[in-house]
């Protein structure tokens, strides 16, 4: 009995001490936070990412970030399951097509109430465009965007110059598929040795295809108000013809295209089989870490005649804080600081991304300016006048892989593009139960 | 002292545990499947609509046979050709023997995506090995993964390819089991090696046979990952199998609703093939 008495009191002693040790004990309090970014990677933004997070937990030594890598196409929808469940991490990396999706379910917190309500107008100004727009509804800010992805054309300088190509010539379709032609090579045998244009046609991974900055610019839409899809529109159907044409009637594209992912793109793209992808601007800096600074440019699409450029689909990542998280403020300082100027700053200069801010590029005098940055302005000017972001008022996650399937069926089942086209619309609605 | 109860008590925490890892995501799910499912929460209670959807989906028939085609192919071929390879160990001297099983059981241990993107890099781009080695041989351009009936194949080979290892370590178990002398004896009464086999070999093999065939039915039926990573169930639908229609629909579409009412048809199908093996196995005993 005693001896138990003894216990006790030597434990109340300690715990006594311990609290009057206060501050220099304080707990650290963990941010759990969900991104398709292994910060112990080596691609570019990873690195960045590290950094970031070492910064911020040396000035906010109370804070650790644990980052819990995902797979970056299954991210989202596991977040919105997670949300229900009640499991969900503290940061969160929302992918656009499912911003709606995260948005009306009442997954994010109001920025405004974490960080944004204490911000000047100048603060405010230096985010506006949109980006900042879409993920604003009715004045609450649910999240800032991040890994601004600009999906436009990818080429090859070094082939361009090798071929002497002015990139600036291809104004219109027409002419970039006369490019296609010029750069597609054979070898001695007869092989095509380097394809001239490359998009991947897999539903797995798949990016937005070409037809969709061809019937955007053509003014048409996609997806009608009630969210019904409008693939079948003369325009979607001419564009679908373009990028099935590509294969199938001038060989600028192998008929390989179409179980190819975005990653075996790139990879054929990073092994001289491309002069020219259908690719992201976030990859740009990946690959000029692969091929070179020299030798990997972004161009803004043709025009389409109404346009000077068609519109490029415009996705990146809307990173916010989970409703319900039980360490909101804390999640809520370390993305004010990630997307801050500094974390702006670090994703621009180590991660080769787009700014978020329009000061950024200011800040960063001639930055952009350098040979193999020029790609951060074509962004920046594509972003302001040729975008197109895809709607969050109703869910459109599967149109990608959707439209990829089309495609697929007419170079493979020789299908007819209107009817493809119709078929997966009807494919659309069906899922979406419209 | 004996209670009558103790035996009761020993295993009321196991089934307790069961009954929550197992069981207790069915019944959620049941009951998930019976409401509207709006951003991954249920909201109106909509009875059977979600199943009824399903019968609405005229794409979910083909979905259902390729499901079937590509199930009994990879069974049938992983049998037939385990059996084979069981039956070539077995009379191999031990250290060979144990060599050859070595190489045939490592396609089993590694990751199914691994393993799958293994044969990708072979077969899907224009600088795979495949297409260099039908270069080669003058075969000219083939491209397994763009004609419909070629990528079926190609996923049923992947399958075979990757489960081989189990049916053969289970076969040859069943043949070291099986006792020496009653081989010997049919063939001192003159059997034939091909008589030996068909009438002592087979049937006492009959219960590992069983067994392969079940677990490589169900495994094979319910795997996502190799057609998502091989060929992301294209060209158009044609390796589109059930695991990848439901996956597709709970994170490609968000569609938990009836991607819920069809995770819960195919477990009733999967409950079904348990019970026919339970009732097959009785019946050889």
């Amino acid at each position: 009995m005693l001896r138990r008495f003894g216990l006790s009191a030597a434990l109340a002693c300690a715990v006594a001490a311990l609290g009057g040790a206060g501050p220099a004990l304080a707990q650290e309090t963990t941010v759990r936070m969900w991104t398709f970014l292994n910060p112990t990677g080596t691609s570019p933004r990873e690195v960045a990412l590290a950094k970031i997070i070492d910064n911020f937990e040396a000035a906010n030594p109370d804070i650790d970030i644990v980052v819990e890598p995902q797979a970056w196409d299954q991210m989202t929808p596991k977040f919105l399951a997670a949300h229900t469940s009640g499991t969900a991490p503290d940061v969160i990396w929302v992918v656009t097509d499912f911003l709606g999706d995260a948005i009306n379910s009442g997954s994010l917190a109001s920025l405004n109430d974490l960080f944004v309500k204490d911000w000047s107008e100048d603060q405010v100004a230096d985010r506006a465009g949109p980006y900042w727009d879409l993920t604003n509804v009715d004045g609450t800010q649910h999240a800032l965007f991040t890994s601004r992805n600009y999906i436009a054309i990818m080429y090859r300088k070094d082939l361009f110059a090798e071929a002497g190509i002015d990139p600036a010539t291809i104004t219109t379709w027409d002419k970039l598929v006369e490019v296609a032609k010029k750069l597609t090579v054979k070898d001695s045998a007869g092989q095509v040795s380097r394809y001239g244009f490359v998009q991947g046609f897999s539903e797995n991974q798949a990016d937005p295809p070409l037809m969709i900055p061809y019937l955007v610019g053509k003014g048409a839409e996609l997806f009608s108000e009630d969210g019904k899809a409008n693939f079948a529109s003369p325009e979607g159907v001419d564009g679908l013809t373009l990028q099935t044409d590509l294969i199938t009637r001038h060989g600028v594209m192998p008929e390989s295209a179409v179980s190819w992912t975005v990653d075996d793109v790139y990879e054929q793209f990073a092994s001289d089989r491309a002069a020219m992808i259908l690719g992201a601007s976030v990859r740009v800096s990946t690959l000029q870490s692969q091929l070179g600074k020299d030798k990997v440019g972004l161009m803004l699409w043709p025009g389409s005649g109404q346009q000077e450029h068609s519109p490029a689909v415009m996705a990146g990542w809307a990173v916010g804080v989970w409703s319900k998280s039980q360490v909101a403020e804390q999640a809520g300082e370390f993305v004010e600081y990630m997307l801050g100027p500094d974390g702006d700053k670090a994703w621009v200069e180590i991660g080769g991304q787009s700014p978020g801010l329009g000061s950024t590029l200011d800040h960063l005098g001639d930055f952009a300016n350098q040979p193999g940055n020029e790609y951060l302005r074509v962004v920046s000017t594509g972003s302001a006048k040729h975008g197109w972001l895809a709607p969050i008022e109703y869910s459109i996650g599967g149109y990608r892989q959707i439209l990829n399937k089309a495609a697929q069926n007419v170079v493979v089942n020789g299908a007819d593009p209107k009817q493809a086209l119709e078929e997966a619309g009807a494919e659309f609605n069906r899922s979406h139960n419209r | 002292m004996y209670s009558r109860h103790a035996g009761l008590t020993y295993i009321v925490p196991a089934f307790a545990l069961l009954g929550l890892v197992l069981f207790s995501p069915v019944f959620y799910g049941f009951w998930f499947s019976l409401f509207r499912i709006q951003y991954g929460a249920p909201t109106d209670f909509i009875g059977l609509g979600n199943f009824l959807r399903l019968l609405d989906d005229p794409a979910l028939g083909g979905t259902l046979t390729r499901s079937t085609v590509f199930t009994f192919f990879a069974v049938a071929l992983t049998v037939a050709i385990a059996l084979a390879l069981a039956v070539w160990i077995h009379k191999l001297g031990e250290r060979r023997g144990f060599a050859v099983q070595m190489i045939v059981i490592v396609p089993w241990i590694i990751s199914t995506v691994v393993a799958t993107l293994l044969f990708r890099w072979v077969f899907v781009n224009d600088i795979g090995l495949a297409l260099s080695l039908a270069r080669w041989a003058g075969f000219g351009d083939i491209r397994l993964l763009n004609d419909p009936t070629s990528a079926m194949a190609l996923l049923i080979g992947v399958s075979v390819w990757k489960r081989i290892g189990y049916a053969v370590i289970i076969l040859l178990a069943g043949l070291k089991s099986i006792p020496e002398d009653l081989e010997e004896a049919a063939r001192i009464d003159g059997a034939t090696g091909w008589q030996v086999f068909r009438r002592i070999t087979l049937p006492l093999l009959k219960t590992p046979l069983l067994l392969v065939t079940i677990v490589l039915t169900l495994s094979n039926l319910n795997t996502v990952e190799t057609p998502l990573v091989l060929t992301g169930g294209g060209p158009g639908n044609a390796t589109r199998i059930l695991p990848m229609e439901i996956f597709d629909r709970a994170f490609v579409a968000y569609d938990l609703g009836s991607a819920t009412a069809l995770a819960l048809v195919m477990f009733i199908g999967n409950i079904l093939l348990v019970l026919a093996y339970v009732r097959l196995a009785k019946w050889k005993t």
